[in-house]
């Protein structure tokens, strides 16, 4: 039996271009019908009587954006993509409906798991399907979404938003969220590293809290293996996440950036601004490498393991001394449901470093008043601006009422009468990111801290927000592969011990530079000097 | 006229009638003709429908460099590059390991190796049937196996660190192993009349019907030695400071012994239904024979489910290949590199936009498969099935 | 005592070894149940009791709660559980029926019709394919591209193609399917996403049951050609002389008899598609996500939400025990058509 007969070969080829051509008419956009339904509702008067019971603050925001119609977006449906909650997406989910009694608009959240937000968001982008209006995402992403045109100029929108208070925005925040020069996506969210410590634990011991990484190397020294919560087991020093595919690439630039950066936040942590030679294999970062590794000797057993949610939970629930983190444990450790350490938790700028990098022979050097301008007390501080905080941006392909609807719903969320007391509430993942946040205690007093210790919490923030020397994330293209793929790896094969202190600084170095040459040294420097200011 | 007209509408039905029914027959044997393609082609349509064109695209990715552009995505091509950086550049000791130099034991295993195929070899040489494509299939194959074993034999020494490669091969190797001895030993426990055995059917049918992710996070949960439930058997045991997860062997353990939980019951379920089907009066015969227990299962159950088992062997281990969810979730490929496997390692590349390294490293994986799948199909499964 | 090692009849086994039977089976029983009764104890957990170290026993050493269970069954995430546990429901049995239609058609057809494909039009096809594909990538419309691609074809097909008279046998076609499995899901995720772009399909339940149907057929094709292979031709034979069609044959002769096997491998392909997750996140929006997708989320930027995870792992798992529970008859009477097939 002759089995490939033309016959059949013809029956696959139309069978095929049938069910090709059967997708191939585009159905129309339900951009577009959505588009027809604002207008008409936009021509007829409309006479909603409800917006009457609307509270004081959703007023003024209608005055502000929709002088005409009482509901501007009156059917806009808004498709915003980020990641499931409850953290970061449950505010959006609890707020929506108030938008769309304010405004008109439906908020749709599409939510997908945490790891696979960058690549559903680009695939929608980059493919043109444009299925999704709104982006929660980290504001990292933009450098490699606005040059390609994907996502919107809000600049304008921006400065025209009197509710939204852009200026209450603290300038390091302002500035992330930017890209040469226009603002591209809203913050929602405040991120950097601090570290925070059991207070009294710290005082039963009779120590301070810790002003370097060797302060905290010995306190977590002295304090492990001893009892806190009186289970007869003996608990930790210091708990870090240092788990693989986590995010044990910004820990260990935490402990770095005091090593490395000491010229003010220009200076960079990351590559040499001339060459754009990683500032990796030197004396700096080996000393980093090896702080961090001593702090598992002061750990849980399988910290090699812990992510930052498991290092958390160990915590908030009373088991460690110490611990590097964002916002979050602040907050956390006010709820009652999940935290045993209620006003135990004492937090402080990430440590600094009483030596720093000489960049000419790539060695340690002590501070002084040259090579560290910013020391306070003799202590180089450089706090790390890890992630930078979830952001709100807008898709440039949608359509035009619907991105002015997008925008208007991220302003809404990241306006102070919103975004003041999410910032308070553990379970939002939000932490501040705005002068009136930290700069007004008794919001935070409210929801449960006490007064000590919002002093203390907030006190943290500010120094770190306000430091000159602060380090910034890295923004370049490729920012994933340098740091999410290489220096991870490497990271994590240097703390399991398959390579020592210095084969791992070689080997992140190599790996940088061969990136670096891959996407174009030129292009890289000019981008790593833009988005630091170096210019 | 009358007359005339009786029989025209008398065979204007008929007529009809005939006409239909040679359509009908007609059609029903062209249907006839045709029922070997109109059996086959649909599902051969579907796979050409989503298989080849994906196939294509993902082999030019591979060859290519992926980077966002204005407005789209832009695909550069660099021929090779994304291949020689996992053989022979920066990402080899990831992906083949590191060599450690060879020990004598080493050095006898490998040798022990080589001479088992230059046998093979010369046997099919002396053999009646040669033929150049048998011998440069049977070439390709021994230089393969030899080179497999090379890097299993040079990584997995004191000194030498298995890459990704290795590490999936172990995971495929001794997780069928288990999988399928476990599988065929509940699958011969509950075949026979045992009250309550339904219950065990489903029990047992239970691992295998989470969800991949799910299970993998369940196991995290199961074997976390410090909030896990066996950390009281853990600390009893004196091991308060050591965690599974931070030894490279140990890790690869909790990977297979929760592959295993999950998929023996694939291996049962088949084996079950294989065993239920044959005949039970070739027993009956031979239980009044005076055969044992051991004779039966030699002699007539083993042969019986033996096609089965092949099979279900070449469907598990071309699944167990793509192992990537226990890993990934239970300890994100750590410690180090420890527990990485190869489709792990693609996703890694994958997520972080690197499309061209994880479309090269699943092709390797592709041709990896193959190797081992076509060795398999033509060593022993055609032998066996044939001998049957 | 020489009674207690002596089986009473075929297949039911001595009074020792269904002891030893038991006590084999008890200890495997207990190593599967075990992790699922962590679930539903976790399940019942506060985060704080979670972290806290192990708790064995609702009520005895911890006082349960069912927090977890009212968040994602009727309190904030209940929306986007029943949502997606819908969309699962319609898409798995679906697509496993289609699989298991067109998978057992070509088993058999596999193991009772011989085929001989060219190798040459083998060839000529990937080519033109590859050629339709590279002229599209270079920005050839798609519907152009594939109509010169099937002109190109053919001419070469009734040419160069019947030159090359080499051909392949059933055993190349089934390994062809089955080598359809081999690439990671991973790598063809970015092309099967493209594609639906392109037919409109993205973000449909037709697209996963499309998509699924694909990837689970060589699955069945290969479990069902060894079914259908241990039945006896004869019987058929019989029926062909009688004048009974293929169609008939296969419908009523071929697929009852096959029923054992064929229940076993629709629990496989439902399990596999129930299950399925990166494919599913990918071709799905907001509107045919599945259950799976909900399970991955929990692990945030808070660490794994153990207790929510267990909740979603056993909701998800209810359905399908069910249908194995039901299905589980239809595989005992496998014994049957045994005794009878005899």
């Amino acid at each position: 039996m002759n089995f490939i007969k033309p016959v059949g070969i013809l029956v696959l080829f139309v069978l095929l271009a049938v069910v090709a051509a059967c997708g191939a008419p585009p159905t129309p956009e339900t951009v577009t019908v959505v588009e027809t339904v604002v207008v008409e509702k936009e021509s007829e008067p409309v006479t909603v009587v409800e917006t009457v019971e609307v509270v004081k603050e959703v007023e003024k925001i209608v005055e502000v954006e929709a002088e005409a119609a009482a509901k501007p977006f009156e059917g806009v449906e808004v498709n915003i993509l980020t990641f499931v909650g409850p953290q970061v997406a449950e505010p959006l989910q609890r707020r929506g409906p108030d938008f769309t009694e304010l405004t008109g608009a439906t908020v749709n959240v599409v939510t997908v798991p945490n790891a696979e937000l960058y690549q559903k968001a680009l695939a929608d982008l980059a493919t043109g399907t444009n299925s999704f209006d709104g982006f929660l995402f980290a504001p990292q992403w933009i450098v490699d979404f606005a040059p390609a045109g994907f996502l919107e100029d809000l600049t304008d929108r921006v400065h025209n938003d009197e509710a939204l208070e852009w200026d209450d925005i603290a300038p390091f925040f302002q500035d992330f969220n930017s890209y040469d020069g226009k603002v591209y996506s809203i913050p929602l969210d405040g991120d950097f590293h601090m570290v925070y410590y059991r207070t009294d634990l710290l005082e039963e011991a009779g120590l301070e809290p810790p002003r370097t990484w060797d302060d905290y190397l010995n306190i977590a020294k002295t304090l492990n293996g001893q009892d806190f919560d009186g289970d007869g087991e003996g608990d930790y020093g210091s708990c870090i996440a240092k788990a693989r595919a986590q995010q044990s690439y910004w820990w260990i630039y935490s402990i770095a950036a005091p090593f490395i950066q000491s010229q003010g936040t220009s200076q960079g942590a990351f590559f040499n601004t001339e060459t754009m030679e990683p500032l990796v294999n030197n004396d700096a970062f080996k000393r980093a490498l090896e702080v961090y590794k001593e702090t598992t000797d002061y750990g849980p057993p399988d910290e090699l393991n812990l992510g930052v949610g498991d290092t958390r939970g160990l915590f908030t629930s009373g088991r460690c001394a110490l611990s590097l983190d964002w916002g979050d444990i602040g907050t956390l450790a006010i709820d009652p449901e999940n935290s045993n350490v209620q006003d135990k938790v004492g937090a402080v700028i990430t440590p600094g470093s009483t030596q720093v990098l000489d960049w000419e022979t790539g060695e340690l050097v002590d501070c002084d008043e040259t090579t560290c301008p910013y020391a306070v007390d003799g202590v180089n501080y450089a706090p790390y601006a890890s992630f930078g905080g979830w952001a709100g941006a807008v898709n440039a392909a949608a359509d035009d009422t619907v991105k002015d609807a997008t925008y208007a719903f991220f302003s809404y969320m990241s306006q102070p009468a919103q975004a003041n007391e999410d910032v308070t509430i553990g379970r939002t993942g939000y932490n501040p990111y705005r002068f009136s946040q930290f700069l007004n205690r008794q919001l935070w007093v409210k929801n449960g801290m006490s007064p000590e210790a919002a002093a203390n919490y907030l006190g943290a923030i500010e120094a770190s927000l306000n430091s000159p020397n602060m380090v910034l994330d890295l923004r370049i293209p490729q920012n994933q592969s340098y740091q999410q793929v290489e220096l991870d790896r490497i990271l994590a094969q240097y703390l399991a011990g398959e390579l020592d202190t210095d084969q791992a600084a070689q080997e992140i170095n190599d790996a940088w530079d061969e990136i670096t040459d891959e996407a174009g040294r030129e292009q890289q420097l000019e981008a790593y000097r833009a988005t630091i200011g170096a210019n | 006229m009358q007359i005339d007209i009786k029989p025209q509408t008398q065979i204007e039905p008929n007529d009809k009638m005939t006409f239909l029914s040679r359509t009908w027959s007609k059609l029903s044997n062209w249907l006839e003709r045709t029922s070997g393609s109109i059996f086959l082609w649909p599902a051969v349509l579907a796979l050409l429908f989503l298989s080849i064109f994906p196939l294509i695209v993902s082999f030019y990715i591979s060859l290519s460099r992926f980077s966002i552009a204005l407005g789209g995505f832009e695909l550069k091509f660099v021929g090779l590059d994304n291949y020689n950086r996992l053989l022979f550049g920066r990402e080899q000791t990831h992906f083949l390991g590191l060599m450690a130099p060879p020990t004598p034991l080493s050095l006898f295993l490998f040798g022990l190796v080589v001479v088992g195929l230059a046998v093979f070899l010369v046997r099919y040489i002396r053999s009646s049937s040669v033929s150049l494509g048998g011998l440069l299939g049977r070439g390709v194959l021994v230089i393969g196996v030899a080179a497999l074993v090379w890097i299993l034999v040079h990584t997995l020494g004191p000194d030498g660190r298995p890459g990704t490669v290795a590490v999936t091969l172990i995971y495929v190797f001794v997780g069928i192993f288990f999988q399928y001895t476990l599988g065929l030993g509940l699958a011969l426990l509950v075949v026979q009349k045992l009250p309550g055995r339904r219950f065990f059917r489903v029990v047992f049918l239970l691992p295998m019907m989470i969800t991949p992710v799910g299970a993998a996070y369940m196991f995290r949960m199961v074997t976390d030695t410090s909030k896990g439930p066996f950390a009281p058997l853990w600390q009893g045991a004196g091991l308060t400071d050591f965690s599974w997860v931070t030894s490279p062997w140990g890790a690869r353990v909790a990977i297979l012994l929760a592959d295993t939980w999950q998929w023996t019951p694939f291996m049962f379920i088949v084996l079950l239904a294989a065993l239920e089907s044959q005949a039970t009066d070739v027993i009956e015969a031979a239980t009044v024979d005076g055969a044992n227990h051991r004779q039966i299962f030699r002699h007539i159950t083993w042969p019986a489910i033996l096609p089965v088992s092949l099979t279900l062997i070449l469907i598990r281990m071309i699944e167990a290949f793509k192992i990537i969810d226990l890993p990934n979730v239970m300890t994100n490929g750590g410690p180090g590199t420890a527990t990485e496997s190869l489709t792990l390692q693609s996703f890694i590349a994958w997520r972080a936009l690197n499309l061209g390294e994880s479309a090269a490293i699943a092709y390797m994986l592709l041709f990896l498969v193959t190797f081992i799948a076509v060795s398999y199909v033509m060593l022993i499964r055609d032998r066996v099935v044939e001998k049957v | 005592m020489n009674r207690l090692f002596q089986r009473k009849s075929i297949l039911r086994p001595s009074p020792a070894s269904m002891a030893l039977s038991y006590v084999a089976l008890g200890i495997w029983t207990f190593i599967v149940l075990f992790p699922l009764y962590w679930l539903v104890v976790t399940s019942l957990k506060l985060p704080i009791q979670v972290h806290e170290g192990p708790f064995y026993l609702p009520f005895v050493d911890f006082q349960p709660s069912l927090d977890a269970w009212y968040y994602i069954v009727a309190g904030d995430l209940s929306k986007d559980t029943w949502r997606t546990y819908l969309n699962t429901v319609i898409v798995a049995p679906i697509s496993a029926v289609i699989t298991l239609i067109l998978g057992t058609a070509s088993a058999y057809a596999l193991t009772r019709f011989n085929y001989q494909p060219r190798l040459g039009a083998i060839f000529t096809f990937i080519g033109c394919a590859a050629l339709a594909i590279v002229a599209i990538a270079f920005g050839v419309p798609w519907l152009v591209a594939i109509i010169s691609a099937l002109v190109i074809f053919f001419l070469l097909l009734s040419t160069i193609g019947r030159r090359f008279k080499r051909s392949m046998g059933n055993d190349d076609i089934a390994f062809w399917m089955i080598s359809q499995r081999m690439l990671p899901p991973i790598a063809v995720v970015i092309p099967i996403y493209i594609l639906f772009q392109q037919l409109n399909l993205l973000d449909t339940r037709t697209a996963l049951i499309i998509t699924y149907v694909t990837i689970n057929l060589p699955i069945v094709v290969w479990l069902m050609r060894d079914y259908l292979r241990s039945i006896p031709i004869e019987l058929e034979e019989c029926a062909a002389i009688d004048g009974a069609s293929r169609y008939r044959i296969f419908w009523s002769i071929v697929l009852p008899l096959a029923v054992p096997g064929l229940v076993a491998t629709f629990l496989f392909v439902l399990v596999f598609t129930w299950n399925e997750y990166l494919l599913a996140l990918f071709l799905s929006g907001a509107k045919a996500q599945t259950l799976p997708y909900v399970i991955s989320s929990q692990n945030a930027t808070r660490g794994p939400q153990w207790w929510n995870m267990s909740v979603l792992i056993l909701i998800m798992i209810i359905p399908v025990i069910a249908m194995a529970i039901v299905l589980e008859r239809y595989i005992a009477r496998g014994l049957l058509v045994g005794a009878v097939k005899g």
